[in-house]
């Protein structure tokens, strides 16, 4: 296999390749591992492990207008390298931005000083659909309101920048470990040469974590993973995760609370469940509280929340800490909360919600992204330099309507890694989302799930729309 | 163990068990189009739609004395009960719906476990009956009973044997207790039917349950229809005798332990041993065994009832926190 068709493109970030065209210092048993290697043998490889997915059922679920569909994500067999030095830089800047994140929640749900302060406007955060009034008083297990996060992570030729913190129930990480497992398999050698670090107890952190959130007095907790059922298109991670962490898996129909008490329904009677990893969103948690027409929720669940009888992970209410908006001031987050510097930068954000930056985005369609606050999966957005002046028209009337529900970014190049398309080496763009878990403390494993543009120039990875993933690697230095 | 997983898994066991009574059936059927007259051929789609009890999507069956005929439309009813999306009980709708139990609960079964019933499910999902009948039909279902059973092997070798097991192993044995009371009353029927007495419909009865050899083993007499019956369902060393499948149900209740309601336990419990004393009566034969046989399916049919309501589905009362506290760890 060669990189004869690989093109270079200095304005990007190349996961595998420098400025000067040689492989990076740690991508070197991967580059000569695939010139060792034929096309079809990395083709036989690419198909082994999209059978393996096929064979397990590892899929996702899409609907169209009268059926449901289950598919496979595609994954591309070669794997994403990274070194244990960056990883561990990575790292700390995300541990430091969940803490921020965390101190910022306990605080707006509290004596709110970060507004009084003056550092995020109060409307910004009391405007948010996120923004759960309910919430107000409640104090979360150890000041833990998000134990879960997913962060979305884009690399350019200046570094690191924070796309997207996902606070409330973020997916993919059993395509992490799933990736990882056929992936290790296929390429058993160069996995062993490598030295690539070890994921695969990220149940056993993730449990660890639950119970360490659990009520007072709990000390072998029965934990639960709540899942909205088997139409939810992330139903095979709920299960895979349910396994992974010894939890059963229920909806909301096996649940039920008495005198503030939340209890499941067994073969053997009603037994009390103490911890929650819920996967379903805040509105349809509890009718009681929240969307009344639920029939996914429990109701009076919150309220035994409340009285600390039960730990709800991630705790609700905090959408309001990954919402498009307040995610520019992050930043400031740090410095308020951790007198700190921010150990990754956000992106540049633009709020159209403030007259002047409307009018510099409505003047720069063309380059910017924007984006919808309350869209997520990549819908809702516009790409300024691959957009046609129609749709720029369209985004520029929706933007006059309703300023402060869009943001606009700069167009970033994601950096871009080697994938086989079509039997050739081919660079595409990426992404990463590490999973971040607190409890007592906070732990990363060493990996993520890496979501790949598939369509050549295109920057979407959202796998609803034709992304794909692969297995990205921490190799020991 | 939840409830609702319970349910799924215990009904995985009984859809999987009901595709693979089928699977054996329609292989035996497929197998007698070659060289048995028309008439077999009919009485045996009247002993499977009786045993089912349902009616033919193209009409109530008739006999006709044409080979090709008969051929013609032995493809339709084949079809009907493998592939048909409107039968509940068709092959390839019991396969989906044992694999969406499954899908469910996938955290309480093994990897292999599920591996191998999503491979399956993917052979059978793009497969028409065309596909099949042009080549060898008896063979599709040869491998498709061949598949189910090696499930069960797989289910054997790798899961925990909590209740989990249990659930899956009592909704498989209750299942086979039941389509064999339905089978057996549907081979009594159809004899009527056609009044004309044939061995060969009852040896076929016998290959169905795997007891052709046991049969001639321990019968040196030609085929006697009531000993083919009695060794069916009385006999505890035939695999899929009635005597051994509700043998093992039981066995499988007792394990499970005591749902919440002390009496309902009682009362299920006791149905589980009502059956038990059912198959074990030596077989009386006649009208009366014909009786028999709607007793047990009725006893089937309630103890269902009552593993729902003492498992599944049973009413929630306030919860009582000394009982509650029991169950906490």
């Amino acid at each position: 296999m060669n990189f004869d068709s690989y093109d270079l493109d200095p304005a990007v970030f190349d996961e595998m390749f420098g400025a000067d065209g040689a492989p990076h210092p740690h991508c070197g048993d991967l580059y000569d591992t695939l010139g060792s290697m034929s096309s079809d043998d990395l083709s036989a490889i690419g198909e082994w492990v999209t059978r393996s997915f096929t064979n397990e059922g590892i899929t996702f679920t899409v609907y169209g207008d009268d059926e449901e569909t289950e598919r496979i994500i595609p994954i591309d067999s070669v794997p994403r390298v990274m070194s244990a030095t960056e990883w561990g830089e990575l790292t700390a800047g995300l541990k430091q931005r969940l803490s921020a994140l965390n101190r910022f929640l306990e605080d707006i749900y509290g004596e709110a000083r970060i507004i009084a302060d003056g550092v995020i406007p109060a409307d910004m955060v009391r405007d948010c659909p996120q923004y759960r009034l309910e919430m107000r008083g409640f104090k979360a297990p150890h000041g833990v309101w998000v134990a879960v996060c997913g962060t979305d992570l884009v690399r350019t030729n200046d570094g690191f920048r924070v796309l997207e913190d996902n606070l409330r129930v973020p997916s993919g990480v059993s395509y992490m470990l799933a990736i990882r497992k056929a992936t290790k398999s296929a390429h058993r050698l160069l996995y062993r040469l490598s030295r690539v670090r070890d994921i695969e107890n990220y149940g056993l952190i993730l449990a660890q974590t639950l119970r360490e959130l659990a009520p007072e007095g709990r000390s072998d907790p029965t934990m639960a993973l709540l899942t909205p059922g088997i139409y939810n298109s992330a139903f095979y991670e709920h299960m895979f995760l349910a396994r992974q962490i010894g939890a059963d898996l229920v909806e909301g129909r096996d649940l039920l609370v008495e005198d503030g008490y939340v209890y499941m329904r067994t073969t053997s009677g009603l037994k009390r469940v103490d911890v929650i990893y819920r996967r379903v969103d805040d509105d349809f948690l509890d009718p009681l509280v929240f969307r009344p027409d639920s029939l996914l929720g429990v109701p009076g669940l919150l309220h035994a929340a409340r009285l600390g009888n039960v730990s709800l992970v991630n705790a609700p209410g905090t959408g309001v800490a990954d919402d498009k908006s307040v995610y520019a001031f992050v930043p400031d987050m740090i410095r308020y909360y951790l007198g700190a510097e921010p150990l990754i930068e956000n992106v540049e954000t633009y709020l159209c919600r403030r007259p002047e930056d409307l009018e510099y985005t409505l003047d720069n369609l063309e380059h910017l992204v924007v984006k919808r606050v309350g869209e997520s999966g990549g819908y809702g957005m516009l790409i300024g330099p691959h957009s046609t002046a129609e749709e720029r028209n369209e985004f520029a009337a929706l933007l006059r309507a309703d300023p402060a529900d869009y943001i606009s970014q700069p167009t970033l190049a994601l950096s871009r890694a080697p994938c086989l398309i079509e039997g050739r080496l081919e660079p595409r763009h990426v992404d990463l989302r590490p999973f971040i878990l607190t409890g007592a403390e906070t732990r990363i494993v060493p990996g993520a799930f890496c979501r790949i543009a598939l369509r050549r120039g295109s920057l979407v990875v959202n796998s609803s729309q034709g992304g794909g993933g692969k297995d990205f690697w921490v190799l020991d230095d | 163990m939840l409830s609702r997983s319970a349910a799924g898994l215990y009904w995985m066991g009984r859809y999987l068990e009901r595709a693979s009574h089928l699977s054996r059936l329609l292989r035996q059927q497929t197998e007698s189009l070659a060289d048995s007259p028309p008439r077999d051929i009919y009485f045996g789609w009247h002993r499977i739609y009786g045993a089912l009890d349902r009616e033919p999507l193209s009409g109530a069956l008739e006999l006709d004395s044409d080979d090709l005929f008969a051929l013609v439309d032995s493809f339709a009813l084949a079809d009907d009960l493998t592939f048909e999306p409107t039968n509940p009980d068709s092959i390839r709708s019991c396969f989906a719906q044992g694999r969406e139990n499954a899908r469910q609960m996938r955290h309480h079964i093994s990897a292999e476990m599920w591996t191998c019933l999503n491979q399956s499910h993917l052979r059978l999902q793009d497969m028409e009956m065309p596909d099949i009948w042009v080549r060898s039909p008896e063979n599709f279902y040869a491998e498709t009973a061949a598949e189910i059973d090696t499930f069960r092997g797989v289910t054997s070798s790798t899961l925990y044997r909590d209740d989990a097991w249990h659930f899956v192993q009592l909704g498989n044995y209750l299942e086979r207790t039941q389509l064999s009371a339905s089978l057996l009353m549907a081979q009594i029927a159809a004899v009527h039917l056609f009044e004309v007495p044939a061995d060969a419909y009852w040896t076929s009865l016998l290959r169905h349950y795997y007891a052709f050899e046991a049969y001639n083993r321990a019968s040196s007499a030609a085929i006697d229809p009531d000993r083919v019956l009695g060794l069916l369902v009385t006999n505890p060393q035939l695999p899929d005798s009635l005597s051994l499948s509700v043998s093992e149900l039981c066995g499988e209740l007792a394990a499970i332990g005591p749902g919440p309601d002390t009496e309902a336990t009682a009362r299920t419990r006791s149905q589980a041993e009502y059956l038990r004393q059912l198959v074990g009566i030596e077989w009386p034969g006649g009208a009366d065994g014909h009786a028999l046989l709607r007793r047990i399916d009725e006893g089937c049919r309630e103890l269902h009832h009552l593993i729902t309501k003492t498992y599944f589905d049973y009413p929630v009362l306030a919860p009582d926190h000394g009982r509650a506290g029991r169950h906490d760890q």
